[in-house]
């Protein structure tokens, strides 16, 4: 099976500064992965030099064995879904955060019912209530579980998170446990979290930008 | 009706009257009086100079020396829109010039051309009062809808990136920015219609008045005068803001640092 993802050699500098330095790895369909390391040692970089966020000095970002070019960011864009520790709903209430991908020229006519999306909140502990709840007084946790709900709208099948349980209680970490037990999801994460990590076959750990070590474990 | 003339010694007793201010101004403990005298002095030998080369402009009245004083004006307020809006002119300046020389000369020429209808369109008594008051507050609206655009999109870098990972493109991602930038910079000039004549008497119309102009002639010109300035500046927001995407974002739909002057804007 060709890899989703292959980094060869790639290395990013952003203002005059290494952030990562000969980076290579590879990443299967259905593999989940973690980025471990000490903060600024290029974790949360690799997510965004693969979304076409940083400009690469040197190497190849490789997408479905694509070159990263501004096209082929373009379709790493429509296939994954980026969920960081605080994310942004973009809308005034959680219904209208959940359609506004909708409106984008590239989801157009992909519009989700009104079961869809009470389907999806109750399977990340939300419940339908949330739909009329304002954005701005929802907290960091409940916050994730819709960006998660809107990339599962979405039906993204790669998931890039970034510390996704920092915020969650034990009913709705579980809750996201379960979501991406899906072996046709692909997960390249940034965890800290002893739960999350004895669940991904992955664990890339991270050193000043360097990739220092990869241990795979049999639990995909 | 001719215009009272202002002799030179009543012109020096002008002058006194920034005396009061500027003690009440010491009194306050603000040490302005640097600012105040260059300030005073600029005004003075720049629209000292200006009026020369009306004069001389006015008594020539060639088409091409009325275009070079339009093209000098276009090119200074391309840069002042630029510095003041916090963005590189190395960038942006052929842009910028293009949005507000196409919608300053669309305007003047439809005023000049259709409505008002001179002898000859190019009369420099015309075009040169008219596109310069048109650029002078267009000139206002562009700094407003560049700064608050480019502004807003660094403050909310976030949200533009995740409408782009939610499958938008780029012209999607920053359309909520670019509407309120475009509002923003218009606002003042529907303020201003809303409110003319109510709140204070027009430039335009009290310098006519002291002309010797009709009433009522004065309020013909400055109704066209504030249209010209409302499609302008609505012009020349939109085409600015549009053509500089174009320069301001990478391949990967990324705003691109260098482009920003560094220091307060942010």
């Amino acid at each position: 099976m060709p890899p989703i993802i292959r980094f060869d050699r790639v290395s990013v500098t952003a203002h005059e500064k290494t952030i990562l330095s000969d980076v290579s790895f590879t990443l299967l369909p259905g593999e989940k992965a973690v980025l471990c390391g000490k903060s600024g040692s290029g974790k949360s970089s690799i997510l965004k030099t693969l979304l076409g966020l940083h400009t690469i000095a040197s190497g190849t970002v490789y997408f479905q064995e694509q070159a990263l070019t501004p096209t082929s960011a373009q379709a790493i864009r429509n296939c994954a879904a980026y969920i960081g520790q605080e994310p942004i709903l973009g809308a005034d209430s959680v219904r209208e955060a959940l359609l506004l991908p909708f409106q984008f020229k590239a989801h157009q006519g992909h519009r989700p019912s009104e079961a869809q999306l009470v389907e999806v909140l109750q399977r990340l502990q939300l419940t339908a209530d949330m739909l009329k709840r304002t954005s701005s007084r929802i907290s960091g946790g409940e916050k994730q579980r819709i960006a998660l709900a809107r990339g599962l709208l979405l039906g993204k099948k790669l998931y890039l998170l970034d510390e996704v349980t920092s915020a969650l209680d034990e009913k709705s970490k579980q809750a996201v446990f379960e979501v991406f037990a899906d072996p046709e999801l692909t997960v390249l994460s940034v965890s800290h979290d002893p739960e999350w990590l004895a669940r991904c076959s992955i664990v890339f750990e991270l050193e000043a930008g360097r990739l220092a070590q990869v241990g795979r474990y049999g639990n995909t | 009706m001719e215009t009272l003339d202002i002799a030179l010694p009543r012109m020096a007793l002008l002058y006194g009257l920034c005396l009061l201010p500027w003690l009440l101004l010491r009194l306050m403990g603000l040490r302005l009086s640097r600012d105040i005298a260059i300030s005073i002095l600029r005004m003075s030998i720049q629209l000292a100079l200006v009026g020369i080369y009306l004069k001389m402009l006015f008594e020539l009245n060639h088409p091409w020396l009325n275009g070079l004083w339009i093209l000098v004006m276009l090119l200074v307020a391309d840069l002042s829109i630029l510095r003041r809006a916090g963005l590189k002119a190395r960038y942006f300046l052929l842009a910028t010039f293009a949005a507000i020389a196409s919608s300053i000369v669309f305007s003047t020429a439809y005023l000049v051309i259709l409505v008002i209808q001179p002898t000859h369109f190019y009369d420099a008594r015309y075009i040169v009062p008219l596109a310069g008051m048109i650029l002078g507050n267009c000139l206002q609206g562009n700094v407003i809808a560049l700064e608050r655009f480019y502004s807003a999109l660094r403050k909310n870098e976030n949200e533009y990136t995740t409408f782009l990972m939610l499958g938008a493109t780029r012209w999607e991602a920053v359309r909520p920015y670019f509407r309120e930038a475009v509002k923003a910079a218009i606002n003042p000039a529907i303020a201003s219609m809303a409110t003319m004549g109510l709140v204070s008497l027009p430039g335009m119309m009290t310098g006519q008045i002291l002309g010797g102009s009709e009433p009522w002639l004065a309020v013909k010109y400055q109704i066209a005068i504030m249209i010209c300035i409302f499609t302008s500046t609505t012009l020349a927001c939109i085409i600015n803001l549009k053509l500089s995407l174009n320069i301001a974002f990478n391949a990967f739909d990324v705003l691109r640092d260098e482009v920003i002057q560094q220091g307060p804007f942010k």
